[in-house]
C-alpha cells in the first residue's frame, strides 16, 4: 500500500516536516527515534498539550504531530491525496466524521470498547460500522449570573421556551448561529424537542429578547454573563464549566431538552501510521485520557462512565442526566439540515438583529395593555421555510457541508433571498403595529 | 458583537473584584483586565485574548488565522504562557518542549548590534516545519544534580542544572554555536511595565547601591524607528517595547510575520523553508497586532494577598533587609502612557528594577544579547510569583525552570546578589520561611 512512488514522497515530505526522519547531513541523533502520529484536529493547546505529554509518557516510541484546523477546513485536507498523510482525525464536528465516513475516509477503529457505553440519551457514541467513536461530550443549556438573576427577580429557566417570556427582554447572551461553531447544534435541539414550528416561534421570541448577539467563541458568552451585562447565556457547557471551576460566580444550568455534541476520534484510511494512531485513540479513550478532559480548565464530559466515580459529586454526569430523558436530542436524525438552519436562523433572527428585538418588544407592550396582537405575534414566529419545504434535499444540498464562518458561494443567494424576505416580513409587521398604535 | 445591556456594565468590575479573594478564582489571576475598561476597551481586550489564544493554521487553509510556519515551536501563544504564566522545563530528554525554547547565536554582533544569528539556524531552535520544510531538530534536555547547599540551621537545598543535547538536526550540526534555554514568561502587567519611563531605568542605574550591586540598561534596536532606546522586555532586556516584543514571538516562535518583521523565519541555508508559501503580507495584519497589544497592554498583575499576615510582613522587612530590593524593587511609579492611558501614572509594585544584573556563572548562559553579556540577566519581576504553583501547575523558577522551588531559585543568585544569597543562607530557618511566605504572597 505504501510502495506508491508519489505517496512515498508526500510521507517522506511530512515525516522531514516534522522533524521525523534523518535528512542528508544530519547528526546521527543521540536518543531513540520516535515515530510521528499525525493528529488533526481543533482542539485548543489547552486541551492537546495535555494529551502530547500524557501520550508521549505513556508510549515513548510515538511523537505527536498536531495539524490544526477548523471543521471547515479540515473537510478538504482529508480529501487530499492520501488524506494529506494525517493518521487520525480527532475533533468536535459529528458532520464532518460522518460525512468522510460516507466517502470511506476511515479504517476500522477496531479498539477495545469495553466500558465505553454506545449511547447517551438518544445519541449515538459511535458509528454502526464501527469506524469512529465518541471521546468526550458537551451539553447545552444556560450560563447563568445567579446574583444578577436574584435581582431581577428571576428563575432560573426549566427550558428553552421560558426564554421567550418578556421578563427575559434584553437580558439574554446569544452564539449567532451563523458564526460560532456550537450553535446550529443548539437551534436544531430546540427544533427537535418543539418541532418545527414551534420551535422556530420559540426562537424567534428568545432571539428577540437578546440583549448582546455574539459572533465568536463561547468564552464570550461566559464573560458576556459573568459581566452581568446580561444575566443568561446560551452556551455549551465546557466554557461555562471550567470558568465556574476557575471560580467564576456562575452557575450552568441543563434544561428539561438539552442534547449533547460529541467530539470523535477516527484513523484514516491511508494512515502512515495505522499502530501509532490506534495506540493514540486508545489512549484517548482510556481512563487516564478521559482524566484528563476532567482538569479544571477542560471540563469535557468523559464518555466512559466509570471515570464519573472519580470525581467530584458536582460534576455533572449526563448519562444519569439522560435517565431523566434530558438527552433525547437525536443529532444523527437531523444532522443533515444543521448547515441549513443555522444559515436560516442567522439571515432571518440574527442579522438586523435590532429590527426583531424591536417588534417583539413593541409586542410585548401591546399585550400587557391587553391588546389583541396575536395575528402580529403570529407571523413573528412564523417559520422561515416550512418544515417540507426545509427537508428538500435540493436546499439541504448548497449547506451540507458548510461550517461556521465558511465561505459557500451556492448557498450566498439562498441567503440573500431569506434575508430580503425576512427584511419585508418585519417591514409588513411594522406597518401592521403602526396601524394598530401598537 | 452587539451589547445592548449597557446597563449594567459597571457590574463587571465590582464582580472581578469580589472575586479577588475566592481561592478557586486564584487560578484566572493572571487573566484579569485592569480595573476601569470601558464597553470598547473590554472588546479590544477580548478580541485581543482570542487572538493570543488562536492556535495558527498552516497556510493555505480557508481560515483567517493561517500563516503558521514555515518554521515554528507551537501553535499558539498560550502554549508557552499557558494561563498568561510561566512554562516549564521538560523533566528529562524523553519529554519535547512544550512551553520552553532554546535561542541560538554564533559570536559576534548582528549589524543591529544584537545576536548573531546562526547562519543555518537563525536565531533560534524552531523544532516544527510546515509539511516540505524539515523541522530544525529537537533539543533533549537532562538535569546534572549539583551538590547540595546547606543553609544555617542545616537544612539542605538541592540543585540541578540543565544540559542540552541537539538531535535530528536537519540543517547541520551546531557545533561552535551559542545557545540559551528560555521558558514561557509570565505576560502580565507588561502595560504597566511598558509605561515606566526610560528615564527612570536610567536614574535607576545611575544610582549608588549597596553591596556592589550595579545595574544597567541594555540598548536594543527598535525595529519600528531603526533607533537604538532602552530595552525592558526579554530575560536579557533585549527588547524595547510590546509591540516588538509580540511581534519578535509571532515570527520567531510561531513563523507569522507582522509589520514590524516582515520576512518568513527562514536562513540562506533552508531552502525548502525560504520558498514555502506565506498566507498573506503580513500574515499577522496591523490591527491584529495592535488587538494583542492591546490586550497585552491590559492584563492587570495579581493582587498581593495576605499582605497583613505577621510572617508575610516579616518576610516583606527582611526581603529588604538582606538587599533583595536593590534589585527587586517594590515600587516604580509609571509615566505617560498616552496609547493605554489605563497604565499611566501609577505606584506599581513590580519588585523589579528592568535592569540588567550579573547574576554570576552559575546562572550564565555565555550568550550576549545586546549591552548583556553572558552573565548578565534582567530583574524579573516578581508580582504574581507566588501564584505560579496554583495557576501553571509547577514551580520550576528562572530563566530555565532549574529551580525547583523559590528557595533553589534564592540560592542560584551569585555575581552582584552575592551579598544577598550569602544572608539568605545565614538566616534562622524560621526567618526564611517568613521571606518565603512573602514571596509566596506576591
Amino acid at each position: 500500500m505504501n510502495d506508491n512512488p508519489d505517496f512515498s514522497a508526500l510521507r517522506r515530505r511530512l515525516l522531514l516536516a516534522l522533524g521525523a526522519l534523518p535528512a542528508a547531513g544530519r547528526a546521527a541523533p543521540a536518543a531513540p527515534s520516535r515515530q510521528p502520529v499525525v493528529v488533526l484536529t481543533s482542539y485548543n493547546d489547552e486541551v492537546f498539550s495535555r494529551f502530547e505529554a500524557a501520550f508521549e509518557k505513556a508510549w515513548p516510541q510515538y511523537r505527536l504531530q498536531l495539524v490544526w484546523r477548523m471543521p471547515h477546513d479540515a473537510l478538504p485536507t482529508l480529501r487530499q491525496p492520501r488524506q494529506s498523510g494525517i493518521d487520525v482525525y480527532w475533533s468536535a464536528s459529528p458532520r464532518n466524521f460522518a460525512s468522510l465516513a460516507a466517502e470511506g475516509a476511515w479504517q476500522a477503529l477496531a479498539i477495545d470498547r469495553d466500558g465505553l457505553p454506545g449511547h447517551v440519551g438518544r445519541a449515538r457514541l459511535a458509528d454502526a460500522e464501527g469506524y469512529y467513536a465518541a471521546t468526550e461530550m458537551a451539553g447545552y443549556g444556560f450560563i447563568v449570573n445567579p446574583a444578577e438573576l436574584a435581582r431581577l427577580g428571576l428563575a432560573v429557566p426549566q427550558d428553552w421556551s421560558e426564554l421567550a417570556a418578556p421578563a427575559w427582554s434584553g437580558r439574554i447572551a446569544l452564539p449567532d448561529p451563523g458564526r460560532v461553531g456550537f450553535a446550529p447544534v443548539m437551534v436544531d435541539i430546540v427544533l427537535q424537542a418543539y418541532g418545527w414550528e414551534r420551535g422556530w416561534a420559540v426562537w424567534s421570541a428568545i432571539a428577540g429578547n437578546a440583549g448582546s448577539v455574539m459572533e465568536a467563541g463561547s468564552t464570550f458568552v461566559t464573560d458576556e454573563v459573568a459581566s452581568g451585562r446580561c444575566p443568561l447565556g446560551l452556551s455549551i457547557d465546557f466554557f461555562s464549566a471550567a470558568a465556574i471551576a476557575n471560580g467564576a460566580p456562575l452557575r450552568f444550568a441543563y434544561p428539561a431538552h438539552s442534547g449533547i455534541n460529541p467530539a470523535h476520534i477516527a484513523i484514516c484510511r491511508d494512515a502512515p501510521n495505522p499502530d501509532g494512531a490506534r495506540a493514540f485513540a486508545d489512549f484517548v479513550l482510556s481512563a487516564a485520557g478521559q482524566r484528563l478532559i476532567t482538569h479544571r480548565d477542560i471540563r469535557k464530559l468523559p464518555v466512559r462512565p466509570a471515570v464519573y466515580r472519580e470525581l467530584p459529586a458536582d460534576y455533572f454526569d449526563p448519562f444519569r442526566a439522560a435517565e431523566r430523558g434530558v438527552f433525547d436530542y437525536d443529532g444523527d436524525a437531523t444532522r443533515d439540515r444543521l448547515g441549513l438552519v443555522a444559515a436560516l436562523f442567522a439571515q432571518t433572527l440574527t442579522r438586523e438583529h435590532g429590527e426583531l428585538a424591536g417588534l417583539w418588544r413593541r409586542v410585548h407592550r401591546a399585550e400587557a395593555a391587553g391588546r389583541d396582537v396575536g395575528a402580529v405575534r403570529r407571523q413573528l414566529e412564523a417559520p422561515p421555510l416550512s418544515a417540507a419545504e426545509a427537508a428538500d434535499p435540493a436546499l439541504l444540498a448548497p449547506f451540507r457541508d458548510r461550517r461556521e464562518a465558511a465561505t459557500a458561494p451556492a448557498a450566498n443567494a439562498l441567503e440573500a433571498q431569506w434575508q430580503q424576505a425576512s427584511r419585508a416580513r418585519r417591514g409588513d409587521i411594522a406597518r401592521r403595529l403602526d396601524r394598530m398604535g401598537a | 458583537m452587539r451589547a445592548l445591556c449597557l446597563i449594567f456594565a459597571l457590574f463587571c468590575l465590582s464582580t472581578a473584584n469580589a472575586r479577588a479573594d475566592d481561592a478557586a478564582a486564584l487560578r484566572e489571576a493572571y487573566l484579569q483586565p485592569l480595573p476601569g475598561l470601558d464597553d470598547a476597551g473590554r472588546e479590544r481586550f477580548f478580541r485581543g485574548r482570542s487572538l493570543f489564544r488562536q492556535s495558527w493554521v498552516i497556510a493555505p487553509a480557508d481560515d483567517k488565522a493561517a500563516g503558521l510556519g514555515p518554521l515554528y515551536n507551537r501553535l499558539a501563544c498560550i502554549s508557552c504562557h499557558q494561563k498568561n504564566g510561566r512554562g516549564r522545563a521538560p523533566d528529562g530528554p524523553d519529554e519535547r518542549m512544550l512551553s520552553m525554547l532554546v535561542r541560538l547565536s554564533v559570536p559576534g554582533r548582528a549589524a543591529d548590534g544584537g545576536p548573531k544569528p546562526h547562519p543555518a539556524y537563525g536565531g533560534q531552535l524552531n523544532e516544527e516545519g510546515v509539511p516540505g520544510v524539515p523541522g530544525e531538530g529537537r533539543a533533549a534536555l537532562s538535569w546534572i544534580e549539583l551538590p547540595a547547599v546547606t543553609l544555617a540551621g542545616g537544612e539542605k537545598v538541592a540543585q540541578r542544572r540543565p544540559q542540552v543535547e541537539f538531535v535530528d538536526l536537519a540543517y547541520g550540526d551546531l557545533h561552535g554555536s551559542l545557545h540559551s534555554l528560555r521558558v514561557g514568561q509570565p505576560v502580565y502587567g507588561l502595560g504597566l511595565l511598558e509605561a515606566v519611563p526610560a528615564a527612570t531605568l536610567l536614574r535607576l542605574a545611575r544610582e549608588a547601591k549597596p553591596d556592589g550591586v550595579r545595574g544597567r540598561v541594555n540598548r536594543v534596536r527598535d525595529v519600528a524607528t531603526g533607533r537604538d532606546v532602552v530595552g525592558r522586555f526579554g530575560f536579557k532586556a533585549n527588547m524595547p517595547n510590546l509591540r516588538q516584543q509580540i511581534a519578535g514571538a509571532f515570527v520567531g516562535d510561531l513563523g507569522i510575520t507582522s509589520p514590524l518583521f516582515p520576512s518568513e523565519n527562514c536562513t540562506a541555508a533552508q531552502a525548502a523553508c525560504r520558498v514555502a508559501p506565506s498566507a498573506a503580507h503580513p500574515e499577522l495584519p496591523a490591527a491584529d497586532l495592535d488587538a494583542i497589544e492591546f490586550y497585552l497592554a491590559h492584563v492587570a498583575p495579581p493582587p498581593q494577598r495576605d499582605a497583613d499576615a505577621p510572617q508575610v510582613r516579616d518576610g516583606a522587612a527582611l526581603f529588604e533587609r538582606i538587599g533583595c530590593t536593590a534589585c527587586h524593587r517594590p515600587e516604580l511609579r509609571t509615566g505617560p502612557a498616552p496609547r493605554f492611558p489605563l497604565t499611566a501614572g501609577r505606584h506599581i509594585a513590580p519588585y523589579t528594577d528592568l535592569l540588567l544584573h550579573d547574576l554570576g556563572p552559575g546562572l550564565a548562559d555565555g550568550r550576549p544579547d545586546y549591552r548583556a553579556g553572558p552573565r548578565q540577566w534582567r530583574t524579573p519581576p516578581l508580582w504574581g510569583i507566588g501564584l505560579v504553583p496554583r495557576i501553571n501547575e509547577h514551580s520550576q523558577y528562572l530563566h530555565d525552570g532549574r529551580a525547583r522551588n523559590l528557595q533553589e531559585a534564592v540560592v542560584w543568585h551569585d555575581g552582584e546578589a552575592a551579598a544577598a544569597r550569602r544572608r539568605y543562607v545565614e538566616l534562622a530557618p524560621e526567618a526564611r520561611r517568613a521571606l518565603l511566605a512573602f514571596l509566596e504572597s506576591l
